[in-house]
């Protein structure tokens, strides 16, 4: 049996950083990472980036860290192996070649998996979904001769590959089961101005609509639509969503909703084991609920809690969630709580006819979220006053014009 | 292990106080994992891209030297990790004899 004293289960940003931070504040423990795919760290932001894909960056920068930074800094590294079993009283973690693990201090850092596409047919070849860096290397391969590609899914997975296919010079159809792009999370107006911007790179857009099944033979040659009608294509991106893994998780008794729930520290439920990145369903003290929200900079700034967290400290997680994504000569943000219920009420800032729109969503008098179409620059000053739970009503009219700068209002408020 | 020693960085040459940095906004996708990391030095533009702040107001994508951040306090560490957070490694990092500190 191995035995190590940090043991960290997941290879990507949050694992990573967890291993980084430890590291540099003790020289000495042992610390494992494992990870289920061949690569050492990579970039998974990168896979689903145009550039990426088109080759126009080397294969190469997709890595993070050299390859002799793991040794460098003293850390192991198995990977190419699932964990399948874990058990929190022997404080041991099986993988699937039956080697062992023991540790002393756990992180839970597995990321989701994509939802499979399970419509007949999706088994063939040309079908593909966008996770590793196994995935990336089949489209980029498929990309080179494909004629007609179709994406299923609104979603920034579904955006970004319709830019990249659109720059690739494939003829395209993105197929949602939406009445609009981003239907609910975006209202409809916002939704319309990133269909215009695909329209316009030529994306055609199906809406409300589901396949019926893949056809074809052993490759892809098309699909039926629930209609009866159908299309040609020689390749299928599927953006459908995410899940988490949690089975060998949930058998070692380990509390999980979705994620893996955690409060505010990233603990789990078992002693001596954390969570971080998209796999954690945390406590948000910002939104004061368990929220699990996955991309980069979550994962990264959890890595790092989490693995102060794991040698002692006790640094709570307390940071706005947004993301952000540009492509087809728009660009797209999210901040905080963006969903409107009830009991919100919405600022609206600039115009879907400025070309330029986001909307301010309000509840209590303080600011939980915002969507922001061609308006990044909102981004920092909205994310700061959520932060800040700055009361909003003697700044309404600012936050309603378009061109006041809103770093005024923190600074009013300081 | 030295303590000086940088992890990630080009190498093992210990590295001296950073003097300036760089966006490479072709490599930038607005990911804004600097902006978490160093939020009194880079903010989003318009574009979705990074810029840095700084002192009388301008901001754009460098290169800037240290003495004209916005921000004055920011220390190396701190820098540093904004940069290595960077999941297109887009920050450039250069030392006092101009050497590239990051990636």
């Amino acid at each position: 049996m191995i035995q190590t004293k940090y043991l960290i289960i997941g290879g990507g940003v949050a694992g990573t950083t967890a291993a980084e931070t430890i590291r540099a504040q003790d020289k000495q423990s042992g610390i494992h990472v494992v990870s289920d795919e061949p690569y050492r760290f990579y970039s998974r932001i990168m896979l689903s980036k145009p550039s990426f894909f088109l080759e126009k960056i080397p294969w190469d920068s997709v890595f993070l860290k050299t390859e002799s930074w793991a040794r460098e800094n003293n850390i192991e590294y198995t990977l190419g192996q699932p964990v399948v079993a874990l058990d929190t009283t022997n404080k041991t973690a099986t993988l699937q070649d039956g080697q062992q693990i023991s540790y002393e201090k756990l992180l839970l850092a597995l990321g989701t998996n994509v939802r499979r596409w399970d419509v007949p047919g999706a088994d063939k070849k040309g079908v593909m979904h966008l996770r590793t860096l196994n995935d990336a290397k089949q489209v980029i391969a498929a990309v080179k001769t494909a004629k007609q590609a179709i994406v299923i899914g609104g979603g920034f997975i579904g955006f970004e590959m319709c830019d990249m296919l659109k720059l690739a010079g494939v003829d395209t159809t993105l197929i949602i089961r939406e009445k609009y792009f981003w239907d609910p999370l975006l209202d409809e107006p916002s939704g319309r101005m990133i269909e215009a911007a695909l329209k316009k790179a030529g994306v055609k857009i199906i809406y409300q609509t589901l396949v019926q099944e893949v056809m074809g033979q052993a490759a892809v040659a098309g699909v039926k639509l629930q209609d009866g009608k159908t299309l040609p294509a020689d390749m299928i991106i599927v953006g459908i969503g995410t899940y988490c893994p949690l089975e060998w998780v949930t058998k070692a008794g380990i509390a999980c909703n979705r994620g893996i729930l955690a409060n505010e520290y990233l603990e789990t439920s078992a002693p001596d084991v954390w969570t971080a990145g998209d796999a954690a369903e945390y406590k948000d003290l910002i939104l004061n609920e368990n929220i699990q929200l996955g991309n980069w900079v979550n994962a990264h700034v959890h890595g790092r809690v989490a693995g102060l967290n794991m040698m002692g400290h006790r640094q709570p997680y307390r940071q706005v969630s947004f993301y952000t994504a540009q492509g087809l000569g728009i660009t797209i943000a999210f901040t905080g709580d963006v969903r409107t219920t009830a009991d919100r009420q919405i600022i609206y800032r600039g115009s879907p006819e400025a070309n330029a729109y986001t909307r301010i969503i309000v509840q209590d008098g303080e600011i939980e979220g915002a969507t922001m179409i061609n308006r990044t620059t909102d981004l920092a000053p909205l994310t700061k006053i959520i932060e800040q739970d700055i009361k909003i009503e003697p700044y309404r009219q600012q936050l309603r014009d378009p061109a006041c700068d809103l770093r005024a209002v923190i600074k009013q408020q300081a | 292990m030295a303590e000086e020693k940088k992890s990630g960085g080009a190498g093992s040459r210990p590295a001296g106080k950073i003097k300036k940095i760089v966006v490479n906004r072709d490599l930038c996708i607005g990911a804004a994992s600097c902006v978490v990391n160093a939020p009194g030095v880079f903010e989003l533009d318009g574009e979705n891209k990074a810029v840095i702040m700084q002192k009388g107001g301008a901001k754009n994508s460098g290169p800037t030297e240290r003495p004209n951040f916005e921000d004055g306090t920011i220390d190396d560490e701190a820098l540093l990790m904004a940069a290595q957070s960077c999941p297109t490694k887009a920050i450039f990092v250069y030392d006092e004899d101009d050497r590239q500190v990051y990636p």
